[in-house]
């Protein structure tokens, strides 16, 4: 459905984006991944057609953007995205307009989604007296109500409460089952892991992995363990054979180095903290994305370095 | 181009909705009035008590007969005298300086409102003077001016020995009449008829142009800062966008200038004012059209980059200036319509349809002119309108990042 091919995009000197290049077929659930400021947004603008790409190019169907398309795409962007003052139903039936809906559909459609995210009781109201959360859900409406084959989210799940987290995830495999072709960026990993079936990581502008979810953690080989445990378990990261780790207070990711058996590790701690769980596993998203990227430049790159305690 | 209709009915619909729209609608026409009629009608409000005022009269002669003047002229509603004159010294006998000072008290300690000194001059003409803690009230110095000018021009008559009712005779009163003459026929004109069309056609021009050009910065504004452009450049193309609010905003402008334009021609037939003949009005009505789209895109070449109210103010307020100097042109025009000056500002498309406004009230410009005009306006207008679009195009995605020349020429291909 949309290809994207060597993209690049520079702004005064800066390379936001560099020779990206990416596929996304239809009923598949593709996940741009990537710190703040990695470049997700200019690669979702550009294959919007906000912005014009310096070099590169971007096709549908393998055709270049054109009035067509547009209404074929669906877009969420990065919140905010509503007028304030507007009424809730007047902005769903606008946007759907827009993209070359008639207003008699786009209400049949509009009450449907409306229902179905609860929101139907707030039609007449003004978008700005809603929840941060409930208008993200109208803006999702928006998106999607004009049964768009290309669905681009930014940040779809950003501001959302875990129960709503699960309404988007259902919509998002429906979209999947209905063939479309779904993009979202974000920067959390767990959960494009479990979302996605295809990843691209980008990092200062680059692709630095990319490939279906399945084929990147087989690449990157089983050599994790995951323990949990109570007591001070600092000292893990500077056992033999950790290759990397990544603490939190009381459970840590370790990276074993070639040949280094689980067992033995196990050893090691058993004695020092009380272990609560010991297991060997894939590597998470994020191991690997650290593996890849390599270390973070003191902790400064903040989505990461929130989250992450590295060594 | 239907997309754009799209946009035209909401841009519309959701600010004929707003409160802000209603109470400007209806507020301003209110607000005009009052700050139009009320000084007037503050300024001929007449006092209700009688004013006492000191004299001190160094002739001894004028004293009598301006009170007398004064009793009889100017009498208050309720029949009382308006005016009442207390000696403090008459004659040329008097300590003129003790005089003054107990007059200069009495004024003080508001005892009398105002004291008038009738001074004998050199030349034989009294030279008045009125000493008051308000001396702003023109209509009473006015009076006693008038008053005493008379009473001195009667002295002068009967000095050469004439009779009182010569004055009378000599009173000219002189009224002219200005017939504007064209090839259709003389048509009665005058002065407050044309200044009238003019300034009406000015003050609506400005009027459409300010509300629906401020609206558009507005509204690029919010959509800039709130991302909403990008899913409006995702779903439609830049210039469907900008002719879609041109349109609504347009609208927009027009039923609020409509709605005024009633009261005012009802509030105008009313009180008799004139206004230009049929054809004149619908060759203003043809240039009023081409102004506002000429404006309507200057409004968006120098609007769209705006990221922040204060900077779109800013940019109003160099436009104010092209509309607002044709209005203190008004005058210069009206006395020379056929000034060089003023026919090579008619050309420059930024002054055309006022120039014109201007012109046409007073005298038909050719048909030539009217041609070579309206073509250049159609040209100002078509290339306008291409350079605004593209500065629109990328100047509304441009939110912190300057948009690169190389960006804004490969836009403009693409287009």
């Amino acid at each position: 459905m949309l290809t994207v091919t060597n993209l690049r995009k520079e702004f005064s000197s800066v390379i936001a984006v560099d020779r990206v290049s990416f596929e996304v077929g239809r009923g598949e659930i593709f996940g741009l991944l990537g710190p703040n400021g990695a470049g997700k947004t200019t690669t979702i603008r550009m294959a919007l057609n906000i912005l014009q790409p310096d070099g590169g190019e971007i096709r549908y169907d393998g055709e270049r953007f054109s009035e067509k398309t547009r209404n074929i795409i669906g877009y969420l962007p990065e919140e905010r995205g509503l007028y304030k003052k507007s009424k809730v139903f007047d902005t769903i039936l606008y946007f759907a307009q827009l993209r070359g809906m008639n207003a008699g559909a786009a209400r049949a459609v509009a009450y449907r989604w409306l229902h179905r995210f609860s929101l139907l009781e707030h039609r007449e109201r003004k978008v700005e007296e809603l929840s941060k959360g409930n208008q993200q859900k109208v803006q999702f409406i928006c998106a999607l109500i004009h049964d768009p084959v290309l669905v681009i989210l930014d940040e779809p799940f950003s501001g959302l409460d875990p129960v709503n987290q699960i309404l988007f995830k259902d919509v998002f495999m429906e979209l999947k089952q209905a063939g479309k072709a779904v993009v979202y960026s974000t920067h959390q990993m767990d959960q494009a892991e479990r979302l996605s079936d295809t990843l691209c990581l980008i990092d200062h502008g680059r692709v630095v992995l990319s490939g279906s979810v399945r084929n990147i953690k087989k690449r990157y080989g089983k050599n994790s363990v995951h323990i949990e445990f109570d007591g001070n378990g600092a000292f893990m990261d500077s056992l033999p054979g950790v290759r990397r780790a990544i603490m939190y207070e009381h459970s840590a990711e370790l990276e074993l180095g070639d040949g280094v058996a689980g067992n033995a590790l196990l050893g090691e701690i058993v004695g020092r903290v009380e272990v609560r769980k010991f297991e060997l596993l894939e590597p998470s998203l994020q191991s690997i994305f650290i593996q890849v990227v390599g270390m973070p430049d003191n902790g400064k790159r903040g989505v990461f370095a929130r989250e992450v305690n590295v060594k | 181009m239907t997309k754009a209709l799209v946009v035209a009915k909401w841009e519309y619909l959701e600010k004929v909705k707003s409160k802000a729209f209603l109470i400007g609608l209806l507020v301003t026409p209110v607000l005009m009035l009052v700050m139009g009629l009320l000084p007037t009608l503050l300024a001929c409000q007449e006092d209700e008590t009688t004013k006492v005022i000191g004299v001190i009269d160094r002739t001894g002669e004028i004293a009598g007969p301006l009170a007398a003047r004064l009793q009889n002229q100017y009498k208050l509603s309720n029949g009382n005298l308006r005016y009442l004159l207390r000696p403090i010294a008459v004659g040329d006998d008097m300590d003129f300086e003790e005089a003054k000072a107990e007059g200069d008290t009495k004024v003080l300690m508001d005892e009398i409102e105002g004291l008038c000194i009738i001074n004998p001059s050199l030349l034989g003409d009294s030279l008045i003077e009125y000493r008051s803690k308000n001396v702003a009230d023109l209509r009473t110095t006015g009076r006693i001016e008038e008053s005493v000018r008379a009473i001195m021009l009667e002295k002068k008559v009967a000095a050469l020995g004439l009779q009182p009712t010569v004055l009378q005779e000599l009173k000219v009163n002189l009224d002219v009449r200005t017939v504007r003459l064209s090839s259709e026929g003389e048509e009665e004109s005058g002065f407050t008829k044309v200044f009238f069309t003019a300034y009406v056609f000015l003050m609506m021009l400005f009027f459409l142009i300010f509300t629906s050009g401020q609206l558009l910065v507005r509204s690029v504004i919010e959509e800039k800062s709130s991302r909403i452009v990008e899913t409006l450049v995702s779903s439609c193309s830049p210039t469907e966008l900008m002719s879609g609010k041109i349109l609504g905003l347009s609208g927009l402008g027009l039923t609020q200038m409509g709605f005024w334009a009633l009261i005012g021609a009802a509030l105008s037939l009313r009180l008799g004012f004139d206004f230009a003949s049929a054809d004149q009005a619908l060759l203003l009505v043809v240039y009023f059209v081409l102004g506002y789209l000429f404006y309507a895109a200057v409004f968006i070449a120098l609007g769209s980059p705006v990221t922040t109210e204060q900077e779109a103010q800013q940019i109003s307020s160099y436009l104010v200036i092209f509309l607002v100097l044709p209005i203190a042109l008004a005058i210069p025009a009206m006395q020379n319509p056929n000034a060089l000056w003023i026919k090579v500002l008619t050309y420059v498309p930024f002054f055309t349809p006022t120039m014109m406004a201007l012109r046409i009230p007073i005298a038909m410009p050719s048909v030539v002119e009217v041609v070579t005009t309206v073509l250049i306006m159609v040209a100002a207008i078509y290339g306008g309108m291409l350079v605004a679009g593209r500065i629109f195009r990328v100047a509304i995605l441009a939110t912190g990042k300057r948009a690169t020349l190389a960006e804004m020429v490969r836009w403009a291909r693409t287009a």
